[in-house]
């Protein structure tokens, strides 16, 4: 397939998931500071700015509502949830004929509604997340049930997942921050949609360990980091299908392999004891990971400018 | 619609009749779902920098069979004409030897590109597809105003009112027997296919878009989806050594075929603007090679020079030996001294255009225009009389539209859309009716506030069908066979049902 | 019947781009190989690129022979040699009495229409036309015509190289009172068209020693000069004011430099930092 319709699709996947995961990493920040009269909220804001790789000044007063605006409302950033449905939408837009029209009309109706919804939900920016999270299952299950398994869906899973491992590291580290203490892992698991796949897994009361664990090793939990690794490395197996007898060329199947070995056979105490360490490092995995597929397979998607 | 006022024409009867029947309310519902469906779909177009629904009028346009067949053999005759004569133009140039047109008037078309002369396009065919706007005159008869032979757009609109058309108003067709649009690509596909160069088994077709941010992009976007074929841009596109590729994420691909929306001063930075961002550098020698085919071909637009449109009769003689079938609409030629001192004392009742305008800007209509603005063109015409053309004001027939919350008459023409393979010229049996939405305005174009229809072409008499009939009303059943029934999953009897609701008792 | 006097002639022609830093996709146009006309007949030709590309030959619409090539390899220099062997006579001018009356015949007048039209490096300027206006009241002929305007271009512009450039228009070149053959050319061309005499530019070589010994290679130069149409083409060459004949090689004809400019092209990457260019000619026969 076209390289720029392939790194459309890739980006597709990745700014679909990037609205989603932000809507659910918000969504528990607003009940966490709902639910805790302790916090130091301001603290809590911060923190969550800086995982989320936006700069906040010093002087400026940080509320939740510093923090919504910038990560969802703000149509000019390309990481918040509104930006990064438009991101969406316009990469979508360029590979119209790839996507079936459905995926399209729901993309399109997104795009169309979501200023309005964006603007309504103010007071109640639960709505609102609730909103997203909806569009993007609508959207996953359109791709799921009208696409064929052939290149162009593996470049949006690629890019959904890879996604999905950078954002449940960021979720995973804004938790992690000394700010929060122990408390909240059961609105984290349930931001998630993990809190009933991990309470008959467990069967016992959420504790900040096992959250934390299920979240990135978990098998066969859709949403964990581990299953996100291991469906981007199939992903990128079945595009590239030539294998050799040794190792394998591609660099970010290379990348994502050692990543998912580091945290699948690591020694549970010596990975959760480091946690931030580690969550730090799958982030810059993540992004070398993308880096190669970028120089792999979207070079030459550019334009050229010529000289008489 | 009406022969006179309040008696509609025979073939809008039962139309009246069923419209007649709804509520103002009833009727307003359709153009909610009608908004709907275009908005959710995208279809769009760019007005004053804001993309806004292509604004479709739930009114459908209905030409009689016996008044399409007219259309469908002039414009198949046009199409002929014209092609033969960009093939004349770009190689031998005998229509100029012969002096049937002033090769002036072709040395200074802008849109004459000497850079295309010699490519001969591999199966002879210059005009794929070929846009004539026509109108109904106030006798009746359907003349052209216009042909549009580089890039002429507003297909997919032609698709899409009809698919729309035929979710929010069914009850109409069901009334009506109306000859379908939808097969536009597959005939589309199949004259670029046949365009492509000699001993490709199984040719590369590409739809060559500027990009998202093109006004068309929707349209462009449309075609590649239902031809099935990439979607690409300039920069997908590589030229090595006289053969195009395509990048893929598996190497360069080969393209045999580009139907390209890009403008010729766009299309090839090596032989137009070298500031192209959204061209391929080298395309035209490679299709000069015969390696690969342009559709629309460079250079089409002298054809469709305003300057040129009043010797397309003339053209349609001199290649074909046959008589226009469409007439012209009368025009004045302004770079003739005669011809302009007439036209300028009485720009007033004369509609002038510039040469290469397109979408209805820059053209002055005299019966509604001021007096300065009368002057400045006149000003204008005296400056560079090879840049205008006066035409007759044409009392455009009026079709009744919905604007505001009421039916009113409304200015209307039509874009009927050829498909020509090199052996047949094929007529989309519909095309676009663009309506001028503003009260008394002539002017239909969407850049100016109009709209379009649904254009309904009837079915005339289908032999074919009778003859089915005649084998007796068994025969007459289709072919079926039985199903097996369907598997259930297993079911709770009514016993097991009682002795569950029995376990508890009602909370009160 | 009189003997033609005929050279046999090879000319070089090489031209070197050099860029700042590696270019690529580099796409390309040149015209340099001379044309089979009356009088001139291209017995041999070649066109050479470095680094090496795959050429494609076609004629254009003034009958030019254009090479295309295409170099996608990161490269900083970009070499193109064209050579050819030509042979070349006084060009026969087979009519040359026309009349103003025949000019004036709008038969005529649409046959020649882009060759009396204006172009960018030909356009019409008030004291271009006023020497044209002067020109015509007291010429009896075209023929007398063309030769006068070679007189007027020859007594106003002086040669000197480096005062004007490749894009400087004839209006440009007569206020500056020099130039080189290109704006000669141009400026002759812009009077005679004002005066309603069809006249096109033509391109090519001169050799520049009248009595050249045969096999020695001597620095030659690409050359312009005009065709007026006098009842046929005649050629005139206002900026050595000397008939045209086997010393000048013809590679195009048309409406001025832009029409036929040797080396036309784009590519990606940095900015040409110098251009070499070399003519070698040398009688062969």
């Amino acid at each position: 397939m076209l390289t720029r319709l392939a790194e459309s699709l890739y980006w597709f996947g990745r700014y679909v998931e990037r609205a989603e995961d932000t809507a659910r990493i918000l969504d528990v920040h607003y009940h966490l500071l709902l639910e805790d009269p302790w916090v130091d909220e301001s603290a809590a804001c911060r923190a969550l700015l800086e995982v989320m790789g936006v700069e906040c000044g010093e002087a400026d007063t940080c509320d939740i509502d510093t923090v919504t605006r910038a990560l969802a409302y703000d149509a000019s950033y390309g990481g918040s949830i509104v930006g990064s449905m438009s991101a969406a939408w316009h990469n979508a837009r360029g590979a119209r004929e790839v996507i079936s029209s459905e995926i399209w009309e729901c993309v399109n109706a997104t795009h169309i509604e979501i200023a309005s919804r964006a603007s309504a939900s103010v007071p109640q920016p639960h709505k609102f997340f609730i909103w997203v999270k909806e569009r993007a299952a609508i959207l996953a299950g359109l791709a799921d049930s009208t696409m064929s398994r052939d290149d162009a869906w593996r470049y949006l899973v690629l890019g959904r997942s890879l996604e999905r491992v950078d954002m449940t590291a960021r979720l995973l580290s804004s938790r992690h921050q000394a700010v929060w203490g122990d408390g909240g892992w059961t609105t984290t698991l349930r931001c998630c949609s993990a809190y009933e796949s991990y309470l008959r897994t467990y069967q016992r009361a959420v504790d900040a360990t096992l959250a934390a664990q299920f979240l990135l090793l978990d098998r066969l939990f859709p949403r964990s980091v581990l299953w996100a690794l291991r469906t981007a490395e199939q992903c990128l197996a079945e595009l590239d299908p030539s294998s050799s007898r040794v190792g394998f060329d591609d660099v970010a199947r290379r990348t994502l392999g050692r990543a998912r070995t580091e945290l699948e056979f690591r020694a549970l105490d010596d990975l959760l004891g480091s946690l931030p360490d580690h969550l730090a490092q799958l982030q810059n995995q993540c992004t070398a990971a993308a880096g190669a597929v970028a120089d792999r397979y979207f070079r030459h998607t550019r334009p050229l400018e010529w000289t008489a | 619609m009406f022969s006179s006022a309040d008696v509609p024409r025979e073939h809008y009867r039962a139309l009246h009749d069923l419209l007649g029947a709804l509520t103002g309310e009833e009727f307003h519902a359709r153009c909610i779902a009608r908004d709907r469906a275009f908005r959710d779909q995208g279809i769009t177009f760019s007005y004053g920098g804001e993309e806004r629904p292509f604004p479709l009028d739930l009114i459908p346009r209905i030409v009689p069979s016996e008044e399409w067949a007219v259309i469908e053999q002039g414009v198949t005759q046009r199409v002929r004409a014209l092609d033969a004569f960009l093939a004349d133009v770009y190689g031998p140039g005998e229509v100029l030897r012969d002096h049937i047109l002033p090769r002036r008037l072709v040395a200074s078309s802008v849109h004459f590109h000497r850079q295309a002369a010699g490519v001969k396009p591999i199966n002879g065919v210059r005009v794929h597809v070929a846009g004539v706007d026509l109108v109904r005159d106030a006798q009746g008869a359907y003349r052209v105003l216009e042909d549009n032979l580089r890039i002429p757009s507003g297909v997919s609109y032609v698709v899409e009112n009809r698919r729309t058309m035929t979710h929010v108003f069914p009850e109409l067709f069901a009334s009506h027997r109306v000859r379908p649009v939808a097969d536009y690509a597959a005939h589309l596909l199949e004259a670029l296919r046949a365009a492509a160069p000699a001993g490709r088994r199984d040719p590369v077709v590409v739809v060559l878009t500027p990009g998202i941010y093109n006004a068309a992009y929707f349209e462009h976007s449309f075609l590649a989806r239902t031809m099935g074929v990439e979607l690409v841009e300039g920069r997908d596109l590589v030229c090595r050594d006289g053969v195009l590729y395509m990048r893929t994420t598996e190497g360069e691909d080969r393209v045999d075929v580009v139907y390209r929306r890009v403008d010729d001063e766009f299309l090839d930075p090596l032989q137009f603007r070298p500031d192209s961002l959204i061209g391929c550098p080298g395309i035209l020698n490679a299709a000069r090679l015969g390696n690969v085919a342009i559709a629309n071909s460079v250079g089409n637009g002298v054809a469709d020079d305003k300057a040129v449109y009043p010797y397309v009769p003339d053209l349609v003689r001199y290649y074909l030996g046959e008589e226009p079938v469409l007439a012209n609409v009368p025009t004045y030629r302004l770079d003739d001294a005669d011809e302009r001192a007439y036209v300028l004392e009485r720009l007033d009742r004369l509609v002038v255009k510039p040469v290469d305008g397109a979408g209805g800007y820059g053209i002055v209509i005299g019966p509604h225009a001021t007096d300065e603005e009368l002057a400045q063109v006149a000003r204008d015409i005296n400056a560079d009389p090879r840049g205008w053309i006066a035409q007759e004001v044409v009392h455009l027939s009026t079709s009744p539209s919905y604007v505001g919350d009421r039916f009113a008459p409304r200015h209307i023409d039509l874009r009927p859309f050829a498909v020509n393979d090199g052996k047949r010229v094929w007529v989309a049996a519909g095309g676009l009716t663009r309506v001028a939405l503003r009260e008394g305005s002539l002017i239909v174009n969407s850049s100016q506030g109009g709209g379009s229809k649904d254009t309904w072409v009837l079915a005339g008499q289908e032999p074919q069908r009778e003859v089915v009939a005649e084998t007796g009303p068994l025969q007459r059943r289709p072919d079926v066979r039985p199903g097996s029934p369907l598997d259930l999953g297993p079911v709770m009897s009514s016993g097991q049902q009682q002795q569950q609701q029995q376990q508890q008792p009602p909370p009160c | 019947m009189d003997r033609v006097n005929s050279w046999r002639l090879l000319v070089r022609h090489s031209t070197t781009s050099r860029y700042a830093a590696e270019v690529f996709a580099s796409y390309n146009e040149v015209r340099l190989t001379p044309m089979t006309d009356r009088g001139q007949v291209t017995v041999d030709e070649r066109v050479e690129v470095v680094p090496a590309a795959r050429l494609f030959r076609h004629v254009d619409y003034w009958g030019t022979i254009v090479h295309t090539f295409d170099v996608h390899g990161r490269h900083t220099e970009l070499t193109v040699l064209g050579s050819s062997i030509v042979d070349t006579s006084a060009r026969r001018v087979l009519d040359e009495d026309a009349t103003w009356g025949t000019l004036a015949l709008p038969t005529l007048h649409d046959d020649l229409y882009e060759y009396l039209s204006p172009t960018r490096f030909v356009a019409p300027c008030d004291t271009l036309s006023a020497v044209a206006d002067d020109i015509r009241t007291r010429a009896a002929t075209p023929s007398d015509a063309a030769r006068m305007a070679i007189d007027a271009v020859r007594d106003r512009l002086v040669y000197e190289r480096g005062h004007t450039t490749a894009s400087t228009s004839a209006a440009e070149a007569w206020e500056q009172r020099r130039g080189v053959c290109q704006d000669f050319a141009h400026v002759t061309l812009a009077i005679l068209r004002a005066m309603g005499v069809p006249a096109r530019y033509v391109s090519g070589y001169l050799h520049p020693d009248r009595d050249a010994p045969i096999g020695v290679a001597v620095s030659g130069e690409s050359h312009a000069w005009i065709d007026a149409w006098i009842g046929d083409w005649a050629p005139f060459d206002p900026t050595n004011g000397e008939p045209v004949g086997e010393r000048h090689v013809v590679v195009a004809q048309a409406r001025d430099y832009g029409d036929v400019s040797p080396l036309r092209g784009i590519y990606t990457g940095a900015a040409a930092t110098d251009q070499d260019v070399t003519v070698e000619v040398t009688r062969i026969g």
